[in-house]
């Protein structure tokens, strides 16, 4: 019977009668990065966007946004205000997670106009007639150093009345 | 400090996923191997610095990757165990000129690769060899039958 060449030994190097080294112990661990990929593609760590609704009598709120991302990532929230009432002047007014470890590139349409308001953000978006519906984007990109949840709770007013609210939240990987 | 964090997290991860596919993919260039290496190189590189391009954000990436880079020799030049875990053993694939089939399986690797690998060391056939060593390192060691 040979020996093995030196430095081994036929016990581990042939014939892998070690417990570490069963075959079994590979393909548990490769299961590690299946569920990783697996998880990615049912959308636990983001980006696909869910749609979440509030309704009141004189509106509707919707809201189209991610609820999970990864840091650094660019997306794109669609806020639409369907009017069953004559809104005079409809205001959208959103936690500030939605700003708070993100840079906003961009609103469109532009708001009639932006203020702060308890740390939350406000927007003027004006007259929406009865019947007619009102969209707005707002184009984000999270921070790449941003993690954790963060809530983005949006509201919808009329002047100073509030008409309904979405619960939103966004729960960032690394 | 994230830089640091990502850095640790991405060297971590890239060894358990390099010690779990296997050693082929560590010397073979095959078209997916390639993929493997050289993609995920690429890939790493923005999950780390992201859109930092600072110099001093080289700096941190390439001082933790090479930290952690001593830190894992030194962890297996001191610990038997610990080099078992993290490099593996080396593997023996022929013994007196015939072929170890569970242990090829085990690193899909053919006789063929086998060949290939001897014929580059000027050895004819595998009944010239006594042993072939896959070595932690990927490469494949031969020792020839003497006389």
């Amino acid at each position: 019977m040979a020996s093995a060449p030196e430095g081994l030994t036929l016990e581990t190097s042939r014939d892998r009668q070690k417990w570490w080294q069963s075959p079994w112990i590979r393909r548990v661990l490769l299961i590690v990065p299946a569920a990783i990929a697996l998880a990615g593609l049912l959308n636990q760590f983001g980006q696909r966007p869910e749609t979440l609704v509030a309704s009141a009598a004189p509106a509707k709120l919707t809201v189209v946004a991610p609820t999970r991302g990864r840091s650094g990532l660019i997306y794109a929230a669609r806020f639409r205000i369907d009017a069953t009432q004559d809104l005079k002047d409809a205001r959208l007014v959103m936690d500030g997670g939605w700003a708070d470890g993100y840079t906003v590139n961009g609103e469109a349409p532009q708001p009639l106009g932006e203020g702060s308001a308890n740390g939350q953000l406000t927007f003027d978006l004006g007259h929406v007639p009865a019947g007619e519906q009102h969209t707005f984007w707002l184009s984000l990109q999270i921070n790449p150093t941003t993690i954790g949840t963060h809530r983005q709770n949006v509201s919808l007013y009329d002047g100073k009345t509030l008409l309904a609210v979405v619960h939103h939240s966004i729960r960032i990987f690394p | 400090m994230d830089v640091v964090i990502r850095a640790a997290a991405a060297y971590a991860f890239i060894i358990f996923i390099l010690r779990i596919t296997g050693r082929r993919e560590l010397s073979s260039l095959g078209p997916s191997d390639l993929v493997l290496l050289v993609v995920m190189g690429d890939l790493v590189q923005n999950g780390i610095t992201q859109s930092d391009d600072s110099v001093t954000g080289i700096f941190l990436a390439v001082s933790t990757l090479a930290l952690l880079t001593m830190a894992t020799a030194y962890v297996t030049f001191k610990s038997r165990r610990a080099q078992l875990v993290i490099e593996g053993a080396p593997l023996i694939l022929v013994q007196d000129g015939k072929p170890i089939e569970q242990n090829l399986r085990t690193e899909r690797l053919k006789v063929d690769d086998v060949q290939e690998e001897a014929r580059g060391q000027g050895i004819e056939s595998l009944d010239e060899i006594k042993w072939c060593v896959l070595e932690t390192s990927g490469s494949m060691s031969f020792i020839k039958k003497s006389g």
